[in-house]
């Protein structure tokens, strides 16, 4: 193979020019910009907001701050539809200041920066308590699109996309590396009883399960990725991992620029192709998830292969009998389970991971809020990726805290790595004695080998 | 009962509105069209459910208080609302009905009308105070928001009184000239305003339902789901 065939990621290097702040072009430009963002659910969602309040207890960010009565919701949106409605409402262009409308300047498109990057995790929770379904998610993500194109987004967020444009995954890491990381980890795996036989293909060709991982787990994480092989070896699936495209996120779901959010898809469904393999499976992600089950196949136009996660697989090998596991390994703790926004409310996956976790432990206790009714833990829509509003991340995690900490729960179980993180950080913040695993983590020293 | 009023009311009950009317409807068609002309997000994932199903379940998610917890926390609320709305379409329905099958308004009827009328314009106050007071709901309230529900509990203030003359015999009052000056201005007025957002609640509800209905969010219990990795 060519070094340049080799190159993983996109033939150029780029570094996408951002702006500190808003300039009169850039408001030019995002005018121009703002009709190709306006497909039907956004138009509706811009339009269908009658006020009436009904949001202003769904959001973590206003729950949680609530002297802050600008983090309502509808607060939030109206800084971008203040601007549509100025363009599109009748009454808007005639008489602004009666409908609230009001001509995109540097002003509010500061607020619209400040409210839509760093006040919304995209979780869509008072889009499922508005009366009027709009779609908070895709609104705030068509604000965020529209900025990002002239350069106003936050830098680490778009580093991080960049990236993953540059490198083929999000954290840069070389291929020889990563294969050598799965080495390694295959041996370590393979040190452990009973598992000698156990195996981490890399680029087995007409595997069944193309499994994909985030990239913080061959980085920092690399236990997760031997629970997760040790649980699928001990069933006797067959799965392999790419050298090439193993990422499976996507922050270009985060960042709202589609051409990108498409180069990363097209670029995992021609390795599933390469591979032959009959399943894309998610690994334990939630936006990496949500972006390969229910977004890869409209960026894409569609893909010849099954895409699944490991919520659903483990719990059908639950279900299947084919892991053998010993609940008196949890026996001196409590758990309870933090639903990601992406895999639950936005993902559809609610019940499998509830049954896995019943598999492995008899001490399982729900927060208050839980399956689509469940808080984003305040680590989504690429929040950890934008350090400049972390004290504000951080005071949004208050009901989640409340919640973990009213179960009496020692362990918090999660599928998602942006939620882990956010989990460590609010726990360790508000004083929680808990420590946060996934569920391969919960399944992995359960098996019975 | 008969609805025996002057030539002037008479063409103020019935020509003008329908002209009005008929400018509601043409503003309404124009509304649609714009928004149907935008594109629609494509869905080409397997679906975990029912599409269809969802956009139906949603569509009828304003008569399930319980499925959304907004609305299962605030139940007086919700039957606030629900009375208010009531009492627009009865109010509305009467000004078609006084002029166009005034025999339908016997007392009896007409006094339920006012019942909703008179619970409606009480619900309207709360709602203005609400709006004024409430932090998080006066800071994204327009003027709009403001006049919009002024004007219907005035409206409905109004048709309470022209009612209970109208119930008396009297249906060529000022009362009744106000209350049919007043829907004119309604029908002319509300497709600029918020108050049409019942043109839009289609569109957001099915988008909700096709969304979160084929993602299995919604409708649970659908059988036969795609869903089944070996």
């Amino acid at each position: 193979m060519s070094e340049q065939a080799d190159k993983l990621g996109a033939g150029d290097e780029r570094k996408w020019p951002t702006k500190p702040e808003f300039t009169p072009e850039m408001l030019e430009e995002m005018e121009k910009l703002l009709p190709g963002k306006l497909n039907r659910v956004v138009a509706a969602s811009l339009s269908g907001c009658i006020h009436c309040g009904m949001c202003s207890d769904a959001c973590h960010y206003s729950v949680s701050i609530p002297e802050d009565k600008t983090l309502v919701p509808a607060y939030k949106a109206d800084r971008f539809r203040k601007w549509y409605k100025s363009r599109y409402d009748w009454l808007g262009q005639i008489f602004p200041s009666f409908v609230g409308a009001r001509k995109l300047d540097k002003e509010l498109a500061d607020d619209m920066y400040d409210k839509l990057w760093g006040a919304c995790t995209m979780c869509r929770r008072c889009t499922f308590n508005c009366p009027m379904g709009v779609d908070y998610g895709m609104l705030v993500r068509a604000a965020r699109g529209i900025m990002q194109q002239v350069g106003r987004v936050p830098q680490h967020l778009q580093d991080t996309v960049d990236t993953h444009h540059n490198s083929g995954n999000n954290m840069a890491v070389p291929r020889d590396e990563f294969i050598e990381t799965m080495e390694w980890i295959e041996e370590e795996l393979q040190d452990e009883e009973g598992c000698e036989n156990f195996k981490i293909p890399v680029d087995k060709k007409g595997a069944q399960y193309f499994l994909t991982l985030n990239p913080r787990e061959p980085k920092y994480y690399p236990l997760t990725i031997q629970a997760s092989a040790k649980v699928l070896n001990a069933a006797g699936v067959d799965f392999t991992i790419s050298s090439r495209y193993w990422d499976l996120t996507n922050y270009a779901l985060f960042n709202g620029y589609d051409p990108d959010a498409k180069e990363f898809s097209m670029w995992q469904v021609e390795d599933v192709k390469r591979l032959g393999c009959e399943y894309l499976l998610a690994g334990e992600c939630g936006h990496g998830y949500r972006s390969l089950r229910w977004e890869l196949p409209n960026w894409v136009g569609g893909v010849p292969f099954k895409i699944t996660s490991m919520m659903e697989l483990l719990a059908k090998l639950v279900q299947q009998g084919r892991l053998k596991l010993d609940k008196s390994v949890w026996k001196s703790h409590r758990f309870t389970y933090h639903d990601s926004c992406n895999i639950a409310r936005s993902g559809g996956i609610m019940e499998e991971p509830r049954i896995i976790i019943n598999a492995a432990t008899d001490d399982f206790v729900e927060m208050e809020h839980n399956r689509e009714n469940s808080y984003c833990c305040g680590g989504g829509g690429g929040a950890l990726a934008m350090p400049e509003f972390t004290p504000r991340r951080i005071a949004a995690g208050k009901i989640k805290a409340d919640e973990i900490k009213a179960t009496g729960a020692d362990i918090v179980l999660q599928s998602c790595h942006n939620c882990t993180d956010q989990l460590k950080e609010i726990i360790e913040h508000y004083h929680i004695k808990a420590k946060v695993m996934n569920l391969a983590e919960l399944l992995a020293p359960a098996l019975v080998i | 009962m008969e609805n025996n009023v002057s030539h002037a009311l008479h063409i103020l009950e019935e020509p003008v509105q329908y002209m009005a009317l008929g400018f509601m409807v043409l503003m309404y068609i124009i509304k649609i069209s714009q928004m149907l002309k935008k594109p629609v997000p494509p869905e080409k994932a397997e679906l975990k459910g029912d599409r269809v199903v969802g956009a139906f379940d949603s569509l009828l998610n304003v008569l399930k208080p319980w499925s959304m917890e907004s609305t299962r926390k605030n139940p007086f609320f919700y039957v606030e609302f629900m009375i208010f709305h009531i009492g627009v379409a009865l109010t509305i329905g009467a000004t078609f009905f006084i002029p166009l099958v005034p025999v339908l308004m016997t007392p009896a009827v007409s006094k339920v009308f006012m019942l909703f009328m008179g619970l409606a314009f009480l619900i309207g106050l709360r709602r203005i105070y609400r709006r004024l007071t409430v932090p998080e709901i006066r800071i994204i309230s327009s003027p709009d928001d403001f006049f919009a529900i002024t004007l219907m509990t005035v409206f409905f203030a109004v048709g309470f009184v022209a009612m209970s003359m109208w119930i008396n015999g009297s249906p060529d009052t000022g009362w009744m000239w106000i209350f049919f000056l007043m829907t004119t201005f309604f029908l002319l007025y509300v497709p600029f305003s918020k108050i049409s957002h019942y043109v839009l609640y289609p569109f957001g509800r099915i988008n909700f339902g096709r969304t979160f209905g084929g993602r299995g969010v919604m409708n649970k219990k659908v059988k036969n789901s795609s869903w089944n990795p070996k």
